[in-house]
């Protein structure tokens, strides 16, 4: 078990070199010059030609990538080219906020993702299942950004309740957590609806109920248990879409997160954050498919890792 | 030494406020909050280019001289100034007992700093081309400074208003280093710094040493909210009490909340399509004002901007020092059918227009209009849209380089003075990359008109001046003129005494709660 979680994470190191190549070079292919956008649309060449020899964008493509990854290895990534503060201090007081608003968003959707979806599967084809599914429909389609701002008006604007935009308190994480886990949950609950049915044909639920277990403890413990495999697969790669796809979320609930960094970043040409934050996103979901995969064993005793 | 022109400056503005009578009594305390789409880029006086940094700075560090929204300069750590009889000497009386936010005192000797610190190359100061000029700053006195200058320079007073030129406090910058201090800054306002949550908050305190009328509210804070509707509710929830930017479709149901108060402030920002004039089409003049009278300005600004802007009558926008209404294009299809016509052009042509998205207000609205418009006459127009920092790389290439056609673009006259709304766009010498004469216009008339504008110091000859070469720049047709922006603010009824300067920044220095 150990042996195979050293492999995995000796494993992260070329999908993270990788990215970097990818990322360093992406970002310099757009068009677009961090020195001419810093030194303003209204600038003077000689400003945007010193600034550009400030942050060494004069060099070489090679010199400047070798010289990316030394830092690198030392973990600096670099200044940020717009505030000169560190990349790493950037990303790191972002972090918790990200970290949090997935955490919250999963929390909700995992819970009403698997009871909506095992809801429905305990009677599949009646009005219940009928209603959860076309909720968890019209949770899949509505963009954030329009049921975040439904959500706001609703509960900030009309009635007061919670606060409309801000990172400060639990109270404001309620609604982006609600709009950010309620398309996941949508996807959550088609995969537990379909996990649970076809579990619950199978022989030895069939065997549970002969036996006279109560229906709930066949459902919770015999049942959900089994299904849970692919429920898991989806909520990993949920995580995944979370901490890195909450860029609306963040931009309309005013969350300063890596996600909204992410976008400022790209279009300011910040290089070393989009550089430092790409690879934080390409680490989280290296490391949420680690834990997936450990949470198979778990979940299934017949899965071992060597 | 005989004196020119000697211009004591009114302290009128010290009292005044906004029309004082009828105005409540200021109260103490609160904090205001202020939610707007984007952060601050660097808190370095001296380094930022962007007008939300220019609006929080402006809290911070203080100029020299105050633009008034008006238009008027009048003093702030300066008092009075003199130019010597050739130009070439301006004198800046500074005032006495003024301290920064860390102790320090305010006086020719930091004015001095603070200007060769903006001269000095290696400092990257965004705006030194404001005093490039200046050849030397000297400290005369403990409150006199001395700027001398090759050849007489008109704006230099003008230019120094700008917050680009703005005085910090040389301890904290030599302490800390640039990067450091461009995260702390120390000024001499009403405000001094307090927090700076990147992508979240900046938060300034009432400074209580403050030379001038001390501020009213206890702190002001800035709230980073990108999201248009997203910033509408948060000033209509109260959660901020300010919101910038309103999107001009909700203008009429804000107005109708009685909790809100929704102003709208013309701005010094021109909107504009320029030509590639060098390259056919667009090198005939005839087909660039054929192009001009295919637009429907007022449309645009009726239908896309909800009336929140003003169809542009010069190159530049009321408010700038030089303006004076030349001309509009009227809208008339058949006129420019038959100037394309009389081109060469009886059955249009094929184009390129590149816009920006999301940098000025409905931009990709916009340009997707004046496709729609110049489809009429004949001319196909394919848009390209992309985002700001691209299109100013992509249309900055030298001439033979250059493959733009037509591109929409801005032009904030942040220094309220002609010549940097003009010089810089239309001077044959600005051709890129150098400048921001991106159409590559040349008009030897007009950049003689442009160079004696810069030299001349009195006032009304510089209008005449500014006039004539507007009016050979109007008819060139360089562009096609489109509207001037406005800035839509929406307010909680309680917030008085803020207002927006039509330089696009956000004035709360003496604002308070009505209580």
């Amino acid at each position: 078990m150990w042996r195979y979680i050293v492999k995995r994470l000796l494993l992260t190191i070329p999908v993270l070199f990788g990215v970097a190549f990818v990322v360093f070079v992406m970002v310099r292919i757009v068009p677009g010059d961090p020195a001419q956008i810093m030194a303003g649309q209204q600038a003077t060449r000689e400003l945007v030609e010193g600034i550009r020899r400030d942050l060494g964008l004069d060099r070489p493509l090679l010199v400047q990538f070798a010289d990316f990854l030394t830092g690198l290895l030392r973990g600096d990534l670099g200044r940020s080219v717009r505030s000169r503060a560190p990349v790493t201090e950037e990303l790191a007081h972002r972090i918790p906020n990200t970290l949090r608003l997935a955490a919250a968003g999963m929390l909700v959707a995992t819970t009403v993702g698997v009871t909506a979806g095992v809801i429905s599967a305990v009677r599949p084809y009646s009005l219940v299942d009928a209603v959860v599914m076309v909720v968890a429909l019209a949770g899949l389609s509505m963009p954030i950004y329009w049921s975040g701002l439904m959500l706001i008006l609703v509960f900030a604007v009309w009635l007061n309740w919670l606060p409309a935009v801000g990172s400060d308190s639990l109270a404001h994480l309620v609604l982006p957590a609600t709009a950010l886990g309620f398309s996941s949950a949508a996807i959550i609950a088609r995969m537990t609806r379909s996990a649970m049915l076809e579990v619950l044909r199978s022989d030895y639920i069939r065997t549970a109920r002969a036996k006279g277990l109560a229906e709930r403890v066949v459902v919770n413990r015999h049942a959900l248990r089994n299904a849970l495999i692919p429920v898991i697969t989806v909520v990993g790669l949920q995580t995944g879409t979370l901490l890195s796809g909450a860029v609306l979320t963040e931009s309309v609930f005013a969350w300063s997160g890596i996600g909204r960094l992410m976008v400022d970043a790209t279009l300011n040409r910040d290089y070393p954050v989009v550089q430092g934050a790409v690879l934080l996103v390409a680490l989280s979901f290296v490391l949420v498919n680690l834990v997936v995969d450990l949470l198979y064993a778990l979940v299934d005793p017949r899965i071992r890792y060597e | 030494m005989r004196v020119l022109a000697v211009c004591l400056l009114a302290f009128a503005m010290l009292a005044a406020g906004a029309g004082a009578g009828a105005a409540p009594a200021p109260a103490r305390g609160g904090t205001l909050i202020i939610a707007e789409g984007s952060d601050a880029t660097t808190l370095d006086g001296h380094r930022y280019t962007d007008s939300p940094t220019a609006e929080r700075m402006e809290h911070i560090c203080e100029t020299l001289f105050w633009l008034s929204p008006e238009g008027r300069v009048e003093p702030r750590l300066a008092t009075a100034f003199t130019f010597s009889p050739d130009g070439r000497r301006l004198t800046i009386r500074l005032r006495p007992n003024v301290r920064f936010h860390d102790g320090t005192p305010f006086n020719a000797q930091a004015a001095k700093w603070n200007l060769d610190r903006v001269l000095d190359p290696a400092t990257r100061a965004s705006f030194r081309s404001l005093i490039d000029r200046v050849t030397q700053v000297v400290a005369l006195d403990a409150n006199t400074l001395v700027l001398l200058t090759n050849a007489p320079f008109a704006p230099l007073v003008l230019n120094l208003t700008h917050g680009g030129v703005c005085m910090q406090s040389p301890t904290a910058i030599e302490r800390l280093g640039p990067d450091e201090y461009a995260r702390n800054p120390v000024g001499t306002g009403p405000y001094r710094f307090r927090e700076w949550v990147r992508g979240d908050r900046i938060t300034v305190t009432r400074f209580e040493e403050y030379w001038g009328e001390k501020g009213h509210f206890d702190a002001i804070q800035w709230r980073v909210i990108p999201d248009d509707g997203a910033r509408v509710a948060a000033v209509e929830s109260g959660a901020v009490h300010i919101a910038k930017r309103v999107p001009p479709r909700d203008v009429e149901r804000l107005r109708a909340n009685r909790a809100l108060r929704v102003e709208v402030q013309t701005s010094l920002r021109t909107i504009f399509i320029g030509f590639n004039v060098t390259r056919p089409p667009f090198n005939n003049r005839r087909v660039r004002q054929a192009l001009n009278y295919a637009i429907n300005k007022e449309a645009i600004v009726r239908a896309i901007l909800g009336g929140t802007a003003r169809v542009s009558d010069a190159p530049i926008a009321p408010g700038v020092a030089g303006y004076a209404k030349i001309m509009t294009y009227e809208y008339n299809v058949e006129r420019a059918r038959q100037l394309l016509a009389e081109a060469g052009y009886p059955n249009g042509f094929r184009a390129t227009l590149h816009h920006p998205v999301a940098r000025y207000i409905r931009d990709a609205e916009i340009a997707a209009a004046v496709q729609g418009l110049l489809r009429r006459v004949g001319v196909e127009v394919e848009l390209v849209p992309m985002d700001i920092g691209s299109l100013v790389a992509f249309t900055n290439k030298p001439q033979a380089e250059a493959t733009h056609q037509m591109y929409m673009l801005g032009w904030g006259t942040v220094t309220g003075d002609a010549d940097y709304g003009l010089y810089n766009l239309f001077h044959s010498s600005q051709w890129p990359p150098a400048g921001f004469n991106r159409g590559f216009y040349r008009n030897p008339q007009v950049d003689a008109l442009l160079d004696r504008g810069r030299t001349t110091l009195d006032q009304a000859e510089r209008n005449r001046i500014y006039r004539e070469a507007m009016e050979i720049i109007m008819e060139d047709a360089p562009w096609i003129f489109l509207h001037s922006e406005s800035q839509v603010t929406a307010y909680r009824a309680e917030v008085q005494n803020v207002y927006m300067h039509p330089a696009e920044r956000l004035v709360a220095m003496q604002g308070f709660f009505r209580r």
